[in-house]
């Protein structure tokens, strides 16, 4: 598993991102970290990854900015995004679904859950 | 041995200083060289050499055949040796400056042990800590999982109304998230909720689960007579008779008592046929947990029935008072309720609505408790102060009924069940679709019971006559579409059987 899949995750919340990174580490794709949406953004640009898992809350720039910055790149080179945030309100549900290739998960998440949408969008991306 | 990342960092950049090349091996082979392994052709040698050091602690190595000599020196973790770490003179710094290479070979062999046992204790130090960061992060990443657990268990909780489909779902996250083969509920004395959740590799193993799970269960007692604790563990069941013989193959086995006080209710369990892998502590938590929520759900259940019985014979009572009171309209309220809850089925009232009209319809007149008697059971001749006390009663019914918080779905039901379809009833005067559908709907069940129940008709008579007076005033005071389903329903019930109990 993993095939060189570059993944960034952006969290201000350093257990989050240690976690994230030992699962997916383990299942054999590269991580790269961020730790607000300004870097992220940045990254994203810069780096090219094939996933991206992103916090709403966090200094500097929010999740949703982040992938409204962002959705413009995926037309080019698709990539998946995975937001994760306290409490899916209805108002967050409405924007993601007006972006591409961008799913929700509520924490506290599941890094096996977390994990196997990862890996399902890139079985489905592949086929 | 996993890579060091930063200290392969720091060896490669301490290569390009001063004129050795580093390598780090493991019993399976290279993990690391600061030439990035330029030198394929000296790398059995190396490996025989790092078995060497790894062996016996050999830190220097015969330098013969003209070779440059290799310095090694093992990586210990505790008192476990995982690798080696090599030392030898780079390739170009031989060539071109072979003081440099002298001068290790010499003088400084002694400097070279102290420096490669700081540089091995170094690498062992970061490979230790870089272990327990992992084990740490992986139990921090279990714990993320059993949270996420916990709070998609409470959302069911809060989310649905206490149902089967509930204890099934809790049942179905405990599977799929421990990752277990079996997990189950068993409740002997509400067999109805039990429920039981096999992942997929199961499901062909065990052909009868729920004879497996009850057997596991029954066993407890026999295995643990005066069982103190609130959980009861096999580790393995080959170990242990009375559960050897449960299944061929050796499996684990966890249950958690679902008790509340001193009630006990049943039992949450898990099986798992992965011996290599324990029940973890934080598991046994969460099951706990898990087991004293549904406790106190089965205990609210318990005292949502006691409740909900108790507003149902409170409400019979009150129904007797009015009736006793009322000689004219003794069976009244339970008629017109049938009337109101046929009407209601014919016109696929959904299940909330219909709870509400059956309240409403039973309890219409409840506001007549508050009329006086003398005027209530007056035959006749009312005059127009008294037509008014009368008239108050669908508000009276309102106000009694107000300060029941459970009641207040079916106030505006009682309130309005006098308001007439033209706008000329009582006590607002509401018109057509502003008066509340179960009020339109109660009034034709109440208008056709008062026809009906007058003595002045024989019975069967009186049927036909008082549907051909709902026709009547179909539009003026009843609401139309209630009186058409409204005459289906006499057509289809009502009809006959007025013509067989009623007309002799």
């Amino acid at each position: 598993m993993g095939n060189n899949k570059k993944i960034l995750v952006i969290d201000d919340d350093a257990q989050i991102r240690r976690v994230v990174e030992l699962k997916l580490k383990n299942r054999g794709y590269e991580v790269l970290m961020a730790m607000n949406g300004q870097e992220g953004v940045s990254l994203i640009k810069s780096q090219q990854p094939d996933a991206v898992v992103t916090d709403i809350v966090m200094p500097k720039l929010d999740g949703q900015t982040l992938c409204k910055q962002t959705n413009p790149l995926k037309k080019q080179r698709p990539f998946l995004t995975i937001v994760m945030t306290n409490r899916i309100s209805p108002d967050d549900r409405n924007w993601v679904k007006d972006m591409q290739d961008t799913e929700l998960m509520e924490k506290p998440f599941s890094p096996t859950r977390l994990l196997g949408c990862i890996d399902e969008y890139f079985r489905r991306s592949e086929s | 041995m996993r890579r060091l990342d930063q200290l392969h960092g720091f060896l490669s950049s301490l290569s390009s200083l001063i004129p050795l090349d580093f390598q780090i091996w493991d019993a399976d082979g290279l993990v690391y060289a600061s030439d990035n392994g330029a030198k394929p052709s000296h790398l059995t040698e190396h490996q025989a050499f790092s078995a060497q050091v790894m062996n016996q602690a050999i830190y220097q190595s015969s330098s013969n055949n003209g070779q440059a000599p290799m310095f090694g020196m093992p990586i210990t973790y505790g008192q476990e040796v995982i690798g080696s770490l090599i030392a030898s003179s780079s390739n170009d710094h031989s060539n071109q400056r072979s003081k440099d290479t002298v001068c290790v070979q010499t003088y400084d062999a002694k400097r070279m042990e102290l420096f490669l046992t700081h540089l091995a204790g170094l690498a062992g130090e970061t490979w230790a800590n870089r272990n327990e960061i992992e084990a740490v992060a992986e139990e921090l990443s279990l714990s993320f999982e059993d949270l996420s657990l916990y709070a998609r268990i409470s959302t069911h909780m809060r989310s649905l109304q206490f149902s089967e489909e509930m204890l099934k779902a809790l049942v179905e996250e405990l599977q799929e998230t421990l990752r277990v083969d079996l997990a189950f509920i068993e409740l002997p004395d509400r067999e109805e909720y039990n429920a039981i959740v096999a992942g997929r590799q199961l499901q062909k193993r065990v052909s009868d689960q729920q004879a497996f799970a009850h057997n596991l269960i029954r066993s407890i007692p026999e295995q643990a007579p005066s069982l103190e604790q609130d959980y009861f563990i096999v580790n393995d069941s080959s170990t242990m008779s009375g559960y050897r013989e449960l299944h061929p193959e050796p499996y684990r086995f966890l249950a958690v008592k679902v008790a509340n006080n001193s009630t006990f209710d049943g039992w949450l369990g898990l099986v798992s046929f992965k011996l290599e892998e324990h029940f973890r502590q934080s598991e046994l938590r969460l099951l706990q947990s898990m087991a004293k929520q549904v406790s106190v759900l089965l205990a609210n259940v318990d005292l949502y029935h006691d409740l909900e019985q108790f507003v149902i014979n409170m409400v019979k009572s009150l129904v007797f008072a009015i009736e006793a009171k009322d000689v004219y309209t003794r069976g009244h309220s339970e008629r017109v309720n049938r009337y109101a809850m046929l009407i209601a089925e014919r016109l696929q009232l959904d299940k909330t609505q219909q709870d509400i009209l059956n309240w409403a319809s039973i309890l219409h007149d409840i506001g007549k408790i508050g009329v006086p008697e003398s005027i209530l059971n007056k035959p006749a001749g009312l005059n127009d102060e008294e037509f008014n006390v009368i008239k108050s009663h669908s508000k009276k019914g309102h106000d009694i009924l107000e300060p029941l918080e459970q009641l207040a779905s079916c106030l505006p039901g009682i309130l309005h069940h006098h308001e007439r379809y033209d706008g000329n009833g009582y006590p607002q005067g509401l018109k057509g679709e502003e008066i509340p559908f179960l009020a339109r709907i109660i009034a034709v069940a109440d208008t056709f019971d008062a026809i009906t129940s007058n003595r002045a008709y024989r019975p069967a008579k009186a049927a036909e006559k008082a549907l051909a007076v709902i026709k009547e005033v179909a539009g003026t005071q009843l609401d139309p579409k209630v009186v058409k389903a409204f005459k289906e329903v006499f057509e289809m019930t009502l009809k006959a059987e007025f013509e067989t109990s009623h007309d002799e």
